[in-house]
């Protein structure tokens, strides 16, 4: 222990008790005494406040490392190219607004051999450990950084406990209704017609907002671009209107999202 | 030559206002009254500002503020004083919302006499003692009826602040007397009562300190020593504050402003600029009292110096997002008095713009180094930034920094840290850290095509943050 960490722990007793009960410590030779000497307190409590004030400046001037530390084992190397800085921002935005996305983002990733940036793993770990399929996915994906960060960061286990088959490993699918369903399999012009025609004319209302989510959601990529513009330039009646803004940010968002992780 | 005081200061935050609040929910009443559509004849000159309210009166209550002398007056029935119309008042006041005018003769009558009242309360009792001047009631009366006496005014202030200042260091002594393990310092009260006091005296940066320190007290193990090691700042201030005058210049302004001494926005702005390309490398947000603190942490590339900008916001206002972490911006930055890092952001030039700016990485031997130098300087800041180069590792059940000069304690584990270690993969990484006294806080990890913002984050159910 240095000389001004020794008399910093003698000023610290003192001061446990009060200086009604116990002197203060003499401060050992040299500059810090001199600088206590300075003070012309006459009283101990005075004294003992010079000394306190004194030391304190002096150990945080003179702040020094300890010694080395052994770094940790890094995990095993992963030369897969990370995902964009804007896809990373879109899977904050997507898990903000619309995190009916989140999973067709982590499939496009896998799919496409992409390593997750650090910010992001720790995120989808943080938000999926009470969802074992998705954080056991995630797990996949990330590795193996993500297994070492487990065994570094236990906090980021998996609450819920690892799925028990095989199948569970797959998201469920975002169910639609059976008018709809046959639209999934149409081309772009069909969809675009039947969606925009079908809330501009009342089939489609506010009540219908989840199913079509869910089918803009697993309609086919290629459709949302046209759709977005369709929705934006349409002049929806009262009703429908916040319907209509709504699912063109849907599809523009969905477009954005597979364009940023191609 | 002895260093002046900064200049006088008759412009208040937001902050101020909060802080003089009764109760947090007495402010929160009073911004709702904040609308200029509820007040008639709004005035507002150099000491005063008046007006009407609309409440639930039949009349409208009558208001008028002191914002030099600190004082309220409301025609209002609230017992709470200062009530939320007075609050309210100077928070329209604050905002620019209060037109200039011409104070009436009963609000110019009012102000008169309260000075005088507060002229003859911070008149060195000694003066009188000794007979060597005036009684303070005399002295009163000798001023001249003129209000725009900045001088005076600034004087008046000073002696507040130095009244302030013994006042804290008799309350120091006594501390130390009587012990740490004195109950009454369990006790919030104890602490909040001195703050009060330190607010009325208008060093409201050391009211801050001793009421973030009555938290301190039993919150950990070691709570004695972070207490200790305190009260010595706050001592030193206290000292260093009763002689401003015998301080050189730059040192004298870091002292004032440490206590407490309001340098107006616009006196910093008008002084010489710091231009340069700034990296802004790190954020971390703070609760302090009722008030979300955000610093921003700008590295000049050719003046190698750091800055920087703070923010606050008050329950359910807007911390600034403007400033994206990773981004490098072309500007005129205005530093305040003295060594301090803190600056206001001028003209901007250019920017912000990128996302992968980095300052230059020192080893942890270099930044303690950095660091100590900037502590003492000024001993009691709180925070210091800085870029280090080291990789988080665990050392005794605690996480630290390390590289081949040394190792750095983390402060507690935060919700950065998981990322910082993601990031590292066990190997040094560039980050911009921010020392504090329970130890090193990562604000942000510099990998080569992006910079992850890793720094303690403002909660979101109070304030909003991006």
């Amino acid at each position: 222990m240095s000389v001004v960490a020794e008399h910093w722990h003698e000023l610290v007793t003192a001061a446990l008790l009060g200086t009604d009960r116990r002197d203060p410590p003499d401060a050992p030779p040299g500059p810090l005494a001199d600088a206590v000497a300075d003070c012309a307190a006459p009283t101990p409590s005075g004294r003992m406040l010079a000394a306190v004030a004194t030391c304190t400046a002096v150990r945080r001037a003179g702040l020094r490392p300890r010694p080395p530390v052994t770094p940790l084992a890094p995990p095993e190397s992963d030369d897969r190219p990370t995902v964009s800085q804007a896809a990373a921002r879109r899977w904050r935005s997507v898990v903000a607004q619309w995190p009916v996305l989140e999973d067709e983002w982590l499939a496009v990733v896998e799919s496409c051999n992409r390593r997750l940036p650090p910010d992001v793993l720790v995120g989808l770990l943080q938000r999926h450990s009470g969802d074992a399929m998705r954080w056991s996915r995630v797990m996949r994906i990330g590795d193996p950084l993500a297994s070492w960060l487990v065994e570094q960061q236990p906090d980021l286990a998996a609450r819920a406990g690892r799925p028990r088959r095989a199948v569970a490993n797959e998201p469920p699918t975002l169910p639609v209704p059976p008018s709809l369903v046959p639209l999934l399999a149409a081309d772009t012009d069909t969809i675009v017609r039947v969606l925009v025609g079908g809330v501009l004319d009342g089939t489609f209302a506010a009540a219908h907002r989840a199913v079509l989510v869910n089918f803009l959601a697993r309609m086919r990529p290629d459709a949302c671009h046209p759709l977005a513009v369709a929705l934006r330039d349409a002049d929806p009646p009262h009703p429908v209107v916040s319907l209509v803004h709504l699912l063109a940010d849907l599809a523009e968002t969905r477009h954005q999202m597979l364009e940023e992780l191609a | 030559m002895g260093a002046q005081p900064p200049r006088c200061v008759v412009t208040w935050t937001i902050e101020q206002v909060i802080a003089i609040a009764p109760t947090p929910a007495r402010f929160v009443a009073a911004e709702v009254a904040a609308a200029p559509a509820r007040w008639v004849a709004l005035g507002a000159d150099d000491h005063a500002a008046w007006g009407r309210c609309r409440g639930s009166g039949r009349e409208p209550y009558d208001t008028m503020v002191d914002h030099v002398h600190v004082a309220w007056r409301c025609t209002c029935p609230s017992r709470s004083q200062p009530c939320k119309h007075a609050l309210a008042l100077l928070a329209m006041w604050v905002r620019g919302q209060v037109p200039s005018a011409t104070a009436s003769e009963r609000v110019t009558t009012w102000v008169e006499a309260h000075a005088r009242r507060e002229l003859a309360a911070v008149a060195p009792p000694a003066t009188a003692a000794n007979g060597e001047g005036p009684e303070p009631e005399d002295a009163a009366a000798d001023q001249p009826p003129g209000r725009t006496d900045l001088d005076r005014s600034r004087n008046e202030r000073v002696a507040r602040l130095r009244h302030g200042l013994v006042e804290l260091d008799r309350w120091l002594d006594d501390r130390l007397r009587t012990g740490l393990s004195d109950p009454a310092l369990a006790r919030y009260a104890t602490w909040d009562a001195l703050a009060a006091r330190l607010t009325d005296a208008r060093a409201g940066a050391m009211a801050n300190r001793v009421r973030r320190m009555a938290g301190l007290v039993g919150a950990r193990p070691d709570w004695h020593e972070l207490v200790l090691a305190e009260l010595g700042v706050l001592h030193l201030l206290a000292e260093a504050g009763q002689r401003l005058g015998d301080l050189p210049a730059p040192l004298a302004d870091a002292v004032a402003t440490a206590c407490g001494w309001q340098v107006r926005q616009a006196d910093v702005l008008s002084g010489v600029p710091d231009t340069d390309e700034w990296i802004v490398a790190g954020r971390s947000d703070t609760r302090e009292d009722r008030i979300e603190v955000r610093r921003t942490w700008l590295y000049g590339e050719s003046s190698e110096r750091w800055a920087m900008v703070l923010s606050f916001a008050a329950y359910r206002q807007t911390l600034d997002s403007s400033l994206r972490i990773g981004s490098r911006l072309s500007a005129d930055l205005h530093r305040y008095p003295g060594p301090s890092t803190r600056a206001l952001i001028g003209t901007i030039h250019d920017g912000p713009s990128g996302d992968a700016a980095a300052p230059p990485a020192l080893d942890i031997a270099r930044w303690c180094d950095h660091a100590g130098s900037a502590l003492a300087a000024e001993p009691w800041v709180d925070r210091v930034a800085g870029t280090v180069r080291a990789a988080p590792t665990i050392d005794g059940g605690r996480w630290v920094l390390t590289d081949e000069t040394g190792s750095l304690a983390l402060a507690a584990e935060g919700p950065g840290l998981a990322t910082v270690v993601a990031a590292s993969g066990g190997r040094p990484v560039p980050m911009t850290v921010e020392w504090t006294v329970d130890g090193v806080i990562p604000l942000s990890v510099h990998l080569p095509d992006r910079v992850l913002d890793v720094g303690p984050r403002a909660d979101p159910s109070f304030v909003s943050a991006a």
